[in-house]
């Protein structure tokens, strides 16, 4: 039977079709443990890359040794897992008091301002031309700081998936915001969306009931999906549709009556700063008729309406299965998984644990198969070069983003496709090229949190040297596309007088610039610390051969064929000038980091 | 064994020395190879988020219109006039243009029965063409499948960060891309061989065997689209965001093959529950700009006589304006097609603002399968209308 994947596996959970079986087995023989005998190497191998991000060979190895059972607990209880502590997230500094509540716009702050004579804790000026200036700068200074500090928060939280002895607790967090999907572009403050990132690690494993009520009073989720103007009298389904639909039960499970009763629950909550605050006047504490139960309902009371649902953990063990085992799943596992999940009491750690132990997640079928996202992929290909430090160079948050899944910015409330959506005929050619980038470092790369460059930094840029040029400030802030035939008459035009204006918002986009790199933490830029040469020799390679066998079993899940072996023995023979691996140990790294972006460039290396 | 000799002269003759003699050479080839070079052209345009036709085509001729927006209603003397009856939102000035020149249809009330107020539901529906069951292919992909029952190359073409759900085809890979900049595997003289050789038999390892195709797509389609997009120069305005039109325009110039171009306006951008009036005739400028550019520069080169556009978002919305200056999810919308082919007017019947359904939404009066049916057989003239939307449409007598 064709097998199905990506948005049509979305397709057929949500309309019902019921996917391929495996062949003669019942769900509960298939989530039967794996015998004692069938546990190895390989299978050890599996359970890192998929209950992590992989490692290198020694950290296979001390798993392979263990039971399963011993296996399984260290990576999802960590039962034996020493006990660090990870480093926390270090503020820049960026924020005052005014900064809060932050207006939703430029025209908004203005207005504020114009009507009360302050805004974002600055004073309007007293006179002088452009009173509103210092306003407008610091507007774009917080959209411009909140960004790249957000980056910074991102790169925290990639360091953290590189080097904790805990990375279940990372790859969950990864999932979480995945399905709780928040953006900062909408959010616009690096600091809840630090606060839900921690809110994840710390959660992410827990009981599903108490991660979705802390989800729900998030402020980043409150502030992404409306929550401030769901009140009384004027409800906004925005969130009760969402919490529906992508949190807890799916589609077909629900009345768009459900959604609008709903939506009156959780009239009244919202945020004050990085706090949950319910507003007990906005709240409509009237009857409601929700899911088929009929009360005076509240948040609370209707997120555990849904949690009694059978949907909803069908649903959500179904998303983890589909994440951490295979794309395909019939409707039978489904309801297996859902009542497993649902008799554990929602506790998710009690479900990966049965997943990882399960034939099933062994199965021949499943080893292998699985197409890594692009943050999966980054980290998983550091862990099993055994670097210690993220690398600022190439780039983290501009390479997955590339690669479709920069952190803190999922494309919509959905959060990202997974499996095969992962992958494009141009997607494909950027993840090799991050191999190359990796093997041998661009020596043009540029740091984006100090030079700008997206969305707006041509324009940034053009304003920054016009006005150190000495053009006024109204011939500095034209559009870049007028600036050809501007500069040509430049300097008839920089005598002349200044327009009277509230602010100019071009400006106040280059100096919010300006202000946001100065307080900004810039971003390490060290390169990855590879040694291959060093990789080699302590694993004893004496030819060719064995230096492509060996790299190809420590980043490859799935063998490549005879003839790519074939090609790559060569290629690495002819490039090291002789087959003699350890008599050529002084000019290995250069060939080695060849044969390095050869293998991380096929198409084998996405799978895990 | 490979000598050096060998892999130089490999990569000399896969084109890594003489980048300029080899892609013209490429392109010709694959000119060649097509006899679809000389068909018809569907682009298709998806506005996601929802976007609200109510306040694009506007029915100021109806007093209900601005009952139910008494705030954000558009008043009539703001609006770019069609008619005694319609208007369009003042950002829509492009598409102005077009109708004024006959090249643009507008088909009222579209949706489907039971509509969904999901995003993520309801444009699965609109991607399939299978409202209320979906399906395992898009309806671009399966359209593609009854062009070329078997696989060609750069047939279908889907610019964007990552795959539709539209363009899913059972047997074509389409070629997806985003930056043609960056559509370039960027690769070591010595490499080349090794790197470009893709293993397309069967490996028993499903998803592998996935990657092994994409990665033959992606060779067979980079070198043709960063030389298109090298080559294009156009005088034509876009306006401020313009899509991907100009990348279509690029690869249409250079002779690419593909008759299916799949784009999107991202991220829910047209989910405008609060604050709407100014980002909403925002966005409409950028897409009405967008559009209006592309079908000028297909006049500048000659190609307008080929080329359609059709336009569709997952759900219009609520007829009634919320509380937060913006609008819920709804249901009925308008579409358009826009080109030189196409005989401008009003097709379908307007929706009743007098009498929403149960849930204070407009009633759709069109299936939008119609409009997919007008371009599979009126534009491209396949005559698989059917076999492609699994079902009979009748379709609007836009091309004559």
């Amino acid at each position: 039977m064709r097998k199905l994947t990506g948005v049509a596996i979305w397709m057929v959970l949500v309309l019902g079709w019921t996917g391929p079986y495996a062949a003669g087995n019942t769900p509960k023989q298939r989530l039967e443990p794996l015998p004692a005998a069938e546990w190895d190497r390989s299978k050890a191998k599996h359970l890192l890359e998929r209950a992590g991000f992989g490692g290198t060979p020694a950290e296979v190895n001390r798993l392979a040794a263990m039971s399963l059972a011993d296996a399984v607990a260290y990576l999802v209880r960590f039962d034996g897992v020493p006990n660090v502590t990870l480093p926390s997230f270090e503020h820049s500094g960026i924020f005052d008091a005014g900064l809060d509540p932050f207006p939703p716009s430029r025209p908004a702050t203005t207005k504020l301002a114009e009507e009360t004579g302050e805004a974002l804790g600055i004073k309007v000026k007293a006179g002088g031309n452009r009173p509103l200036q210092p306003i407008v700068n610091k507007f774009f200074y917080w959209l411009r700081a909140s960004r790249l500090e957000t980056d910074r928060v991102a790169q925290w939280w990639a360091e953290r998936m590189l080097t904790s002895p805990r990375p279940l607790e990372e790859k969950m967090a990864l999932f979480w915001h995945g399905h709780f999907a928040t953006n900062e572009d909408k959010v616009r403050d690096y600091r809840k969306m630090h606060k839900q990132v921690e809110l994840f690690q710390r959660d992410g494993l827990g009981n599903f009931r108490t991660l979705l009520i802390n989800v729900a009073q998030d402020p980043a989720m409150l502030a992404f999906l409306d929550a401030g103007v769901n009140v009384k009298g004027s409800p906004n389904e925005n969130f009760a549709r969402e919490i529906m639909e992508l949190f807890t039960m799916g589609v077909d499970n629900y009345t768009e009556q459900d959604i609008r009763e709903a939506a009156r629950a959780f009239t009244g909550w919202n945020f004050t700063g990085l706090d949950f605050n319910f507003d007990a006047g906005k709240h409509d504490d009237g009857g409601k008729n929700i899911l088929g139960h009929i009360g005076n309902f509240d948040g609370v009371q209707t997120i555990d309406l849904i949690l009694q649902h059978e949907a909803t953990p069908r649903f959500i063990a179904t998303k983890l299965y589909r994440f951490f085992v295979q794309d395909s799943i019939d409707a039978e596992l489904q309801t297996e998984l859902g009542k497993r999940f649902k008799d554990n009491n929602y506790d998710i750690t009690a479900l990966l644990e049965i997943l990882f132990s399960s034939r099933e997640f062994y199965a021949g079928h499943v080893i292998g198969q699985r197409i890594k996202g692009p943050v999966e992929l980054l980290i998983s290909t550091y862990r099993k070069l055994g670097l210690t430090n993220l690398p600022g160079a190439p780039d983290f948050n501009l390479v997955t983003g590339s690669l479709g899944q920069r952190l803190l910015h999922p494309p919509t409330v959905a959060g990202w496709s997974q499996g095969r959506a992962w992958i494009t005929p141009s997607l494909l050619i950027e993840r090799g090229n991050f191999a190359l980038d990796l093997a041998f470092p661009d020596i043009e790369f540029i740091p984006q949190d100090r030079y700008p460059i997206y969305p707006s930094g041509p324009e940034i840029r053009a304003v920054q040297q016009r006005l150190r040029d000495g053009q006024d400030m109204l011939s500095a802030t034209r559009p870049v596309d007028m600036a050809a035939s501007m500069d040509t008459d430049m300097m008839a035009t920089s005598n002349r007088v200044d327009r009277q204006e509230a602010f100019n918002t071009r400006y106040g986009s280059f100096r919010g610039w300006q202000m946001a790199i100065q307080r900004v933490k810039p971003i390490p830029r060290d390169l990855a610390t590879l040694d291959l040469t060093r990789m080699v020799v302590r694993a004893e390679l004496a030819t060719s051969a064995e230096v492509i066998d060996y790299f190809t079993a420590r980043f490859l899940t799935v063998p490549i064929d005879g003839t790519t072996r074939q090609n790559l023995v060569e290629l690495f023979t002819l490039e090291l000038g002789s087959d003699d691996v350890l008599a050529s140990s002084t000019v290995l790294e250069e060939p080695l980091r060849l044969l390095l972006h050869l293998i991380l460039s096929r198409p084998e290396y996405h799978l895990g | 064994m490979i000598t050096r000799r060998k892999l130089i002269q490999g990569a000399a003759a896969l084109g890594g020395l003489a980048a300029g003699v080899r892609e013209p050479a490429l392109i010709a080839r694959a000119l060649a190879a097509s006899e679809a070079a000389q068909g018809r052209i569907l682009v298709a345009f998806e506005l996601s988020g929802g976007n609200d036709g109510l306040n694009s085509v506007v029915p100021y001729g109806d007093d209900t219109y601005y009952k139910l927006r008494p705030e954000i209603g558009l008043r009539p003397e703001k609006l770019l006039k069609i008619d005694d009856h319609w208007g369009f939102n003042p950002g829509m000035a492009g598409m102005h243009k077009l109708w004024k020149d006959g090249q643009l249809a507008i088909f009222h009330g579209c949706g489907y029965e039971r509509p969904s107020f999901s995003h993520f539901t309801s444009m699965a529906y609109w991607h399939t063409a299978s409202p209320n069951r979906g399906d395992e292919y898009g309806w671009f992909g399966r359209l593609a499948d009854h062009m070329a029952p078997e696989p060609q190359p750069n047939l279908l073409v889907n610019i964007d960060t990552t795959q539709s759900l539209a363009v899913k085809s059972r047997v074509h890979t389409p070629v997806v891309f985003d930056e043609p900049e960056r559509f370039q595997r960027r690769t070591l003289l010595q490499e080349k061989n090794v790197i470009e050789r893709v293993n397309t038999a069967p490996t028993g390892n499903a998803s592998l065997d996935f990657l092994n195709s994409v990665s033959h797509s992606a060779n067979e389609a980079s070198a043709l689209v960063r030389q298109a997009w090298a080559n294009y120069k156009t005088p034509v305005d876009y306006g401020v965001l313009p899509a991907q039109f100009p990348k279509v325009a690029a690869c249409i110039e250079a002779g690419l093959p593909a008759q299916l171009y799949y784009l999107a306006f991202r991220n829910n951008a047209f989910d405008t529950h609060v604050q709407q009036p100014n980002l909403h005739r925002r966005l409409l400028t950028y897409a009405a700009d967008a559009v209006h550019g592309f079908v000028r520069d297909m006049e500048r080169l000659g190609m307008a006589d080929r080329v359609s556009v059709l336009m569709f978002s997952e759900f219009g919305r609520r007829a009634q304006e919320n509380t937060n200056l913006g609008t819920d999810h709804g249901t009925a919308n308008v579409m358009f097609l826009a080109g030189k082919g196409v005989k401008g007017g009003h097709y379908g019947e307007p929706c009743d603002l007098t009498t929403l359904d149960d849930t204070d939404n407009l009633i759709h009066t069109t299936d939008f399968r119609r409009v997919y049916a007008t371009a599979i057989d009126g534009w491209l003239g396949l005559g698989v209308a059917d076999k492609v939307l699994k079902g009979q449409f009748e379709r609007f007598p836009v091309y004559a």
